[in-house]
């Protein structure tokens, strides 16, 4: 008597490590979704945190850094940092400081501060998705 | 380079939505849904407020130092 067939298995999952997606996520907006085999999600939400920071230093937006005395600078950093490496860059290496002075300050600073806020919920969805809470 | 507040106003809200309809929703149709929900409710929220702001008084310019 044969042996009944095997019942095909689903293939499983690639296992993904969640630290080192949430630090890509992180580092380089998309890169986390790249690396979990989101090729679509990842482009769009590059593109989405990019023309966002990029439109705040255009309008020559805060690049937020602590200020002593001003304990809600110190927030304000935290989610311009959630941008990742393009945070670091524009700082360090561009010495993007952004204008006070300019009438458009206020909207630029918005926009950078959100691309980083943006981030920061990337970061939290692909710890999911490496996870598997979250399909 | 002359800046509209209404066209940052809409490009950011076009931002947001796109970002958050990608980031919850799955389905093509739920994220159009979703988009134009976030998207309507932004710019739609934001003239609502700019046009109540008529009935405060704007007091007389600031003069330039």
């Amino acid at each position: 008597m044969s042996e009944p067939a095997a019942a095909p298995r689903a293939a499983d999952p690639p296992a993904h490590n969640p630290v080192v997606a949430a630090l890509l996520a992180w580092v380089v907006p998309g890169a986390g979704h790249l690396y979990l085999g989101r090729r679509g999600r990842a482009l769009a939400f590059c593109l989405i945190v990019l023309v966002s920071l990029f439109t705040g230093f255009a309008l020559q937006g805060n690049l937020y850094r602590v200020v002593a005395g001003q304990p809600l600078s110190f927030f304000a950093t935290l989610g311009s940092m959630g941008v990742g490496l393009p945070y670091f860059v524009a700082r360090w290496l561009l010495g993007y400081q952004g204008d006070i002075e300019s009438a458009s300050y206020e909207y630029g600073s918005a926009f950078i501060l959100t691309a980083g806020l943006m981030n920061l919920l990337l970061v939290l969805d692909a710890l999911d998705i490496a996870r598997g809470r979250k399909s | 380079m002359r800046i509209s507040h209404f066209l940052l106003m809409v490009h950011y809200a076009l931002l947001v939505s796109a970002f958050f309809s990608l980031l919850w929703k799955r389905g093509r149709q739920q994220r159009q849904r979703l988009f134009l929900k976030l998207f309507l409710g932004m710019v739609g929220g934001g003239l609502a407020l700019a046009w109540l702001m008529y009935f405060f008084p704007s007091g007389p310019p600031t003069p330039f130092p």
